[in-house]
């Protein structure tokens, strides 16, 4: 039987504001529990929500940048479950009148562009934090602690249509919204803090079906190696009870991370239901005309948008998505490289590569001041102009980032210039032939990998000075090869 | 001097004249509170000592005149479901039996910056939810005009503290007429303002869209006093409006409704003699009076007794003895938070918790809680279409005089019935008053109910004091002094 799987994404993206959604506390970001409360935060009676501004700008910015039709009469809703780390024991989110809907993302698979789909973009505020001594689990736990200090703070949830037919889509497609995240500067985006926590909803159906299977929820997984294992072994766990003739259950699943495996947390059947009404403490989320264009006026250059104008400077959809996903100095750096190199490739393996690479080796998070895009272009030029050799170009590099100097004073220093005269290196060579007869009599009898080591010759007694490839070139006109 | 009678204005006078102490009227007021508690419960706390303090502050003030404005020093009681920092707010309920709040409400806030004084917190109706003050978890409060009956709910407390001379006036909370409908069983002026001119932060909740903290008082004056020091725009409280009041004729320009659905089936003869009192004094007055139909009023005992549960079904979720209040153990948190809340709540509240969970299940939502909604938007476009040919609107506060304690008890519907005249003006966010009329065959008080636009809370006022002069009714309850 052929089969196809068919994925779902929530996400729920964690907002950088400096308050709460729906209080004035401070979002905190530390291990001591239950320090920035208030009356509304956790649910004592009387207490009343009134809305961040900023989190609702902030949740437009999103709903904008991935193409949504924004909703001007918006609603907060009450979504209603008991759980001792919900303060009122309801949630306040968006039920049927989200802040945008119908959207899309554009990523990169392959080096082609493809698209996922977007439900909703909705405000949700988020809950405690439970600690279950003992098992693990609310229902078999010795005893509970909860911090609050995430209570209230606001949340985006961004949910696809299922549309998603792999994890590897599923993958890119989360480190697109990270990168989007990011981009607007609405989140940290820092995915081992949980700033983003995923849920998936997977099914699979034979392939000719024009109906979905089953679907299976898998809840709150915040790695990306999380997200990918777990569809793929859910794709197979369900595909496999397919073929056996076995029925899916509509279940949320768990992944477990150390077995690997996804294991059953709840039956759907007969499932909650959270008697969402639209809150009466809150009035409309009326977004005018006025404040949505303001809104859209202030987005900054987005991801895809990166992408195409990296894409126009010769590199492929493959190379622009990397640099679309890295820091905003490092494309800041690439443009500006790029404007005196002309050379796309070479300019983007010296950043993504040596320049990325010597710092990660040197343990720094950013270049130092006196670091000049010129110098990177400088070395560029001076390699593609045969002046230097590659590997000198990486020593001069590396002295760039720690030492305040310049390319011209390091290559001068280390004696860096490579000879470019023909006589001059006939000379060498000739000396190197003449020293080391036994060598040119195997080479001329067929040895041919012996020549790389007479240019290694020919550069050791230039002292590092000469292009390998005009010495190559030298030394095969001297030997008639 | 019998200082109890006086309305704030006249004790105001007096401090101001230096003819009379807050302190000395704090004395009265304190004896009294604590002398009629035994008969009637309508405190579940008093704050005697602290109070003191505060009065002889006032005195100080008084006598190097600086004292702040009409309020210092006055006595307020306040329910016991608005919270005043560092005091209990029980909602009387078992559930917040030991509840202390951390925090005051908007009101409170300021109240205290008036300088005034809080006799107590006073008895009500299990988190406001009925209509005699007997669903309290610490006992049923009378009425003070006779104590076989009750004061009427939920703000029975407050309005039995006032009546009996324990307070100069008193904070209630209104979702369906728990303001006025006790003022009128008490005798009392009864204000409901305008749905989000006084800040509800604070306030523990019961149905959100519909509940008002408002005044109950002796006298119109009082009740205006109160409003203006209470009510204006709280960043706390989204639903808090900007209070810009709209000014109607009061004289005889006005044009007056009488409410036809409210004078039919269900309202007895007593009651419709008061309104025809109040319309003769009209007429007589040259006012422009006509008959005017809401058929939609009909059902808004059934429009109410959807939504206000509903709501209450999410906002007394919170109650899980988690954080605060009771805590019921349990082998788990889940059997716990069941434990805690089987055991909290009354029968009442747990009635309602019930009715509105089933009205917003799945399924069940379009066609319970959602045409609730339907119908209330259009109650309210009635009302609208009503108020372009009519200034006020009169009706009678109550079907009948108060009831017997436990003549109704057994009978939820019986009881929600007497919130009949009152629940439209919480539909519709209207401000609403009842002013007392007269008194029963039985001696007891009887009123009247006038509704006006929203943002007409001041000329509603207005038009309340001037019938309230033409009344005169001017009785209080015999037996409470001394």
């Amino acid at each position: 039987m052929n089969l196809k799987p068919t994925i779902g994404i929530e996400t729920h993206i964690e907002l950088n504001t400096n308050t709460k959604m729906f209080c004035r506390c401070k979002v905190v970001d530390t291990e001591e529990p239950n320090i920035s409360l208030c009356p509304t935060c956790i649910g004592l009676p009387g207490a009343l929500p009134v809305p961040n501004e900023k989190a609702i700008r902030y949740i437009t910015l999103l709903a904008l940048a991935t193409g949504c039709a924004i909703t001007k009469k918006g609603m907060f809703h009450r979504k209603n479950y008991f759980y001792p780390d919900l303060p009122k024991n309801y949630q306040i989110s968006q039920f049927d009148l989200p802040v945008g809907e119908n959207g899309k993302l554009e990523i990169v698979i392959d080096n082609e562009k493809d698209y996922v789909e977007i439900e909703r973009v909705h405000m949700e505020e988020d809950t405690g934090k439970s600690s279950h001594e003992g098992t693990g689990r609310i229902d078999s736990a010795t005893s509970t602690s909860l911090d609050f200090n995430r209570s209230g703070v606001p949340l985006v949830e961004i949910v696809t249509k299922p549309v998603i037919q792999s994890s590897k889509v599923a993958v890119a497609y989360i480190e697109e919204l990270r990168q989007l995240a990011i981009d607007l500067d609405i989140s940290e985006g820092k995915l081992e803090k949980g700033n983003l926590r995923f849920d998936a909803n997977i099914s699979v159906a034979p392939s000719e079906s024009d109906e979905l299977g089953t679907k299976v929820e898998i809840k709150n997984m915040n790695s990306l190696r999380s997200l990918e294992r777990a569809i793929d072994y859910e794709i197979k766990r369900q595909s496999s009870a397919i073929e056996n003739g076995e029925s899916i259950i509509q279940e949320t699943r768990h992944w477990d991370e150390s077995k690997e495996t996804t294991t059953s947390m709840r039956s759907k059947e007969g499932s909650a239901d959270y008697r969402y009404f639209s809150d009466p403490d809150l009035p409309n989320m009326v977004l005018s005309d006025e404040f949505v264009n303001q809104v859209k006026d202030s987005l900054p250059p987005l991801p895809h948008e990166n992408r195409n104008k990296l894409v126009e400077t010769g590199l492929d959809l493959s190379d622009a998505n990397v640099l679309s996903k890295s820091e905003k100095w490092i494309l800041e750096l690439y443009f500006e490289v790029f404007d005196n190199t002309k050379d796309s490739k070479a300019t983007f393996n010296w950043i993504t590569g040596e320049l990325q690479g010597q710092m990660r080796k040197l343990e720094i998070k950013s270049l130092p001041e006196w670091f000049s895009p010129a110098f990177l272009s400088d070395v560029i030029k001076l390699i593609d102009e045969n002046k230097i050799s590659f590997t000198s170009g990486k020593v001069i590099l590396e002295e760039l980032i720690q030492k305040d100097t310049t390319p011209d004073d390091v290559a001068k220093k280390l004696d860096l210039y490579q000879e470019n005269d023909e006589s001059a290196i006939s000379e060498i060579v000739n000396e190197v032939i003449k020293d080391n007869q036994d060598i040119v009599e195997r080479i001329k009898n067929g040895e041919d990998k012996l020549v790389g080591f007479m240019v290694g010759q020919i550069i050791k007694s230039s002292g590092g000075s000469i292009n390998p490839g005009i010495a190559k070139e030298i030394l095969s006109k001297e030997l008639n090869l | 001097m019998d200082l109890l009678n006086l309305s704030i204005r006249e004790l105001n006078n007096l401090f101001v004249n230096k003819k009379a102490k807050p302190s000395e009227l704090y004395s009265e007021v304190f004896d009294r509170s604590a002398s009629s508690e035994a008969a009637l419960h309508a405190h579940l706390s008093l704050f005697e000592e602290t109070n003191l303090k505060k009065a002889k502050n006032s005195d100080q003030r008084f006598s190097n005149s600086e004292n702040v404005g009409l309020l210092d020093g006055i006595p307020l009681a306040i329910k016991d479901n608005i919270n005043i920092k560092n005091e209990k707010t029980t909602c009387s309920s078992k559930m917040l039996s030991n509840f202390i709040s951390p925090y005051n409400a908007t009101v409170i806030s300021k109240l205290d910056t008036e300088q005034a004084i809080y006799t107590g917190k006073t008895n009500l109706d299990e988190f406001a939810m009925g209509s005699s003050t007997e669903n309290s978890a610490f006992g049923l409060t009378r009425n003070p005009w006779n104590t076989d009956y009750v004061p009427g709910g939920s703000s029975g407390g407050s309005a039995a503290s006032v009546a009996s001379r324990s307070s100069i006036a008193a904070l209630g909370s209104d979702t369906g007429g728990s303001i006025r409908q006790p003022a009128s069983f008490c005798g009392l002026v009864g204000f409901k303002p305008t749905y989000g001119t006084v800040s509800r932060y604070g306030l523990i909740a019961f149905a959100s869209s519909l509940d008002q903290i408002g005044p109950i008082s002796k006298s119109v004056d009082d009740a205006r006093i109160i409003y203006s020091a209470i009510s204006g725009h709280d960043s706390l409280d989204s639903t808090s409006i900007n209070d810009e009041q709209i000014d109607m004729p009061f004289d005889k320009n006005a044009t007056i409704g009488i409410v036809k659905e409210l004078m039919e089936d269900g309202i007895s003869e007593e009651s419709k003699k008061e309104v025809d009192k109040v319309i003769n004094i009209l007429k007589q007055k040259g006012f422009n009076i006509k008959e005017v139909s809401l058929p939609l009023i009909k059902l808004s005992i059934s429009i109410y007794y959807l939504i206000a549960p509903a709501e209450c079904s999410a906002n007394l979720a919170r109650f899980d003895g988690v954080r605060y209040g009771l805590r019921v153990d349990g082998k788990t948190s889940y059997e716990m938070m069941e434990n805690t809340r089987a055991e909290g709540f009354g029968d009442e509240v747990k009635r309602r918790i019930l009715l509105g969970t089933y009205a917003l299940s799945a399924g069940y939502y379009d066609e319970y809680y959602g045409k609730a909604l339907r119908a209330r938007k259009k109650m309210v476009d009635e009302f609208s279409s009503i108020f372009k040919e009519c200034d006020y609107l009169i009706s009678p506060t109550t079907p009948t005089e108060a009831f017997k304690a436990g003549e109704k008890t057994s009978n939820p519907l019986e009881m929600y019935m007497s919130d009949l005249c009152t629940i439209p003006a919480n539909l519709a966010g209207l401000p609403a008053i009842s002013i007392p009329t007269g008194l029963s065959s039985s001696n007891l008080p009887l009123g009247v109910q006038i509704m006006s636009k929203p943002l007409t809370d001041n000329s509603l006022l207005n038009f309340s004091e001037m019938l309230e002069k033409e009344l005169d009714f001017n009785r209080t309850p015999e037996g409470w002094s001394k």
